[in-house]
């Protein structure tokens, strides 16, 4: 890997007495999309106001771009900001909003002219150029943010949870955007989001944080289909999860017993030692349904209990034969949803689908 | 509510409206009465007292007179009483309370112990009775209430505008400048406006600091003492007029300006 476009070398921060980064150790490079994500608390904004300049850490560098930035201030530092409530100023129009970073940059009039025309046009804003914010609708307000944002031509793009005040169909539109215009300039986007959606669908890279700390750091696809801990799985998308008990390593992979069933999973990077308890994230949608018992290294016999229609998917919770009462819960396609009756069926999965969870 | 008390509360509210506004209208009235005494019945009515208001030199010159203290002391408090507020809705400091305590207090001192303080302090450090006295005082009295407009206006300005543009290049003064400030402009407005009717409207103070010449409304009162006569209605309702129409100007003005931020 070349040199990251930016390192968070050992930074902390504290308010008062309480710790909202502990040591955080993060390389972004160039290019990349990373979101943020995590509940409210966790350390993900302090971060964002951290490489924004907003707040001064009480130790460690930030280095953007080989330069050590931790004690510029925001003005000083080439990285914009797209605000959570937009922080559009109501008393300029769009371009004087758009033009407001390109001016205090020293850029001459024409300069500041074309380059705001293009930035307009890129975000497809023209036609809305001398309206004031209070004329816009919430989607318009974020494109201004993001146009007045990117029009000075940051080395990296701050994003803070900009998603947040649009409602749920226009959401997924300009998730699609987002993604889009990040690839089309090649910039960095750090992006902050409790929203696992917004995060799964955008990025490259999502970094998952809780209580200042970093509980892990991987692709959206890593993350979900090989969550490092219960937290991220039960954060990330629905899952099974099953405790039992270490039984060993065969082949690369951890036995465990659950509930009376030998289970064969996908170690994680520590392996507890045999005889201590575990836990597995079993997804949804990794069940396969059988009439026979299937050749797949995790199966099990179960009963359906119950069935909910999704539309194009059905989940069904099923008790598991012979295991104490264990419970899972599966999606399959509507058709086989339908299929299932009260015969018990046979559930089957491959070891890379139970993920065993760092406790 | 009931049928009965909605129509008794109807009638508190039309009896205070009626308290209010009948002094006013027979001052109004009584301007127009073409005779040397105030009082009914009027059989004769005349434009004659406001021929004379407007051609007689000495209160067109106390008008101007009092026009110009109300500009140079609203000037002055707006400027120090904006500085004040931007201080005191900034961070948060030791004796921040007591600093906002004691900005507040001109307003609620009695006007007539205030001017008898000013006029002991001008005497004490020799500042002649006469224009520059009285624009001090008023200048004086006036900031608490451009600190307490401003304060509520500022106190609504959202922190991510100034970091937005911290963000985009500006350092702490241009940000004040360029989005502070223009954020201020309608309570600045509505501040001075109030400060000027304030000023424009004070007896005890200029009473108090005045030298040989009066303001109007200290003009009225020695003109009351020589008896009442219908030319000091002509006065005192062009002055209403003209107050009531600058008023209601400026709270239209701040109601749309707040409106489009």
């Amino acid at each position: 890997m070349t040199t990251p476009l930016v390192r968070i070398d050992g930074v902390k921060k504290s308010f008062g007495k309480t710790v909202a980064l502990h040591p955080l150790h993060l390389d972004i490079a160039e290019g990349e999309f990373v979101t943020f994500l995590g509940p409210s608390g966790c350390g993900k904004s302090t971060t964002l106001r951290v490489l924004g300049g907003f707040e001064r850490p009480d130790e460690g560098r930030v280095i953007l771009g080989g330069q050590d930035v931790t004690h510029l201030p925001p003005e000083k530092r080439p990285v914009n900001m797209v605000f959570q409530d937009y922080a559009l100023f109501p008393h300029m129009t769009v371009r004087q909003n758009v033009s407001f970073g390109l001016e205090l940059k020293g850029m001459g009039r024409g300069d500041i002219v074309r380059r705001a025309d293009e930035i307009m046009a890129f975000l497809e804003l023209d036609r809305f150029a001398d309206r004031y914010p209070g004329q816009l609708s919430g989607g318009q307000r974020q494109r201004v943010a993001l146009a007045r944002a990117l029009a000075p031509d940051p080395a990296l793009l701050l994003l803070d949870e900009p998603l947040g005040a649009l409602d749920a169909k226009l959401r997924g539109q300009v998730q699609q955007e987002l993604k889009s215009i990040q690839r089309r300039t090649q910039k960095t986007f750090f992006f902050v989001t409790h929203d696992q959606e917004e995060a799964l669908t955008m990025s490259d890279r999502i970094v998952v944080m809780k209580d200042g700390r970093i509980e892990q750091d991987g692709t959206p696809e890593e993350l979900y289909f090989h969550p490092a801990s219960r937290f991220v799985a039960e954060f990330i998308g629905e899952t099974n999860l099953l405790s039992g008990e270490m039984r060993g390593v065969e082949d690369g992979r951890v036995v465990m017993d659950w509930n009376g069933h030998v289970l064969r999973g996908r170690a994680p990077a520590g392996v507890p030692r045999t005889g201590e308890p575990i836990t597995a994230s079993l997804r949804l949608e990794r069940l396969g349904f059988f009439g026979d018992r299937p050749d797949t290294a995790n199966a099990v016999q179960a009963r359906v209990t119950s069935k909910t229609f999704l539309g194009s998917r059905m989940a069904v919770d099923l008790e598991v034969a012979d295991a104490a009462g264990a419970r899972l819960r599966a999606y399959v396609d509507t058709a086989t949803g339908q299929g299932v009756g009260d015969a018990p069926v046979w559930l089957g999965w491959d070891a890379d689908s139970l993920a065993v969870l760092r406790t | 509510m009931t049928r009965s008390t909605r129509i008794f509360m109807s009638c508190i509210y039309w009896a205070f409206v009626l308290y209010v506004f009948v002094p006013l209208i027979l001052m109004v009235l009584m301007g127009f009465k073409d005779s040397k005494f105030i009082g009914f019945p009027i059989t004769s009515w005349t434009l004659d007292w406001y021929v004379g208001v407007f051609e007689d030199a000495e209160i067109l010159s106390t008008f101007g007179y009092s026009v110009a203290i109300a500009v140079l002391s609203t000037a002055i408090s707006v400027v120090v009483g904006t500085w004040i507020a931007v201080v005191l809705e900034g961070r948060k400091f030791w004796g921040r309370a007591a600093m906002f305590g004691m900005t507040i207090l001109p307003a609620l001192v009695p006007g007539i112990i205030s001017a008898i303080a000013f006029r002991i302090y001008a005497r004490a450090l020799g500042i002649e009775p006469g224009m520059g006295a009285i624009v001090w005082a008023h200048a004086v009295h006036n900031v608490p209430f451009v600190v307490l407009v401003v304060m509520a206006r500022l106190s609504t300005l959202p922190k991510s505008q100034i970091e937005a543009a911290r963000d985009l290049g500006a350092d702490p003064f241009v940000a004040f400048l360029r989005i502070t400030v223009p954020y201020l402009v309608p309570a600045i407005i509505g501040a001075s406006i109030f400060c000027l009717l304030l000023s424009f409207d004070d007896f005890v103070r200029s009473f108090f600091l005045g030298g040989y010449e009066p303001t109007l409304p200290v003009l009225i009162f020695a003109k009351l003492r020589s008896g009442m006569s219908p030319e000091i209605n002509a006065i005192a309702t062009v002055a209403l007029v003209l107050t009531a129409v600058v008023g209601v100007w400026a709270e239209r003005f701040t109601r749309r300006t707040n409106k489009e931020a």
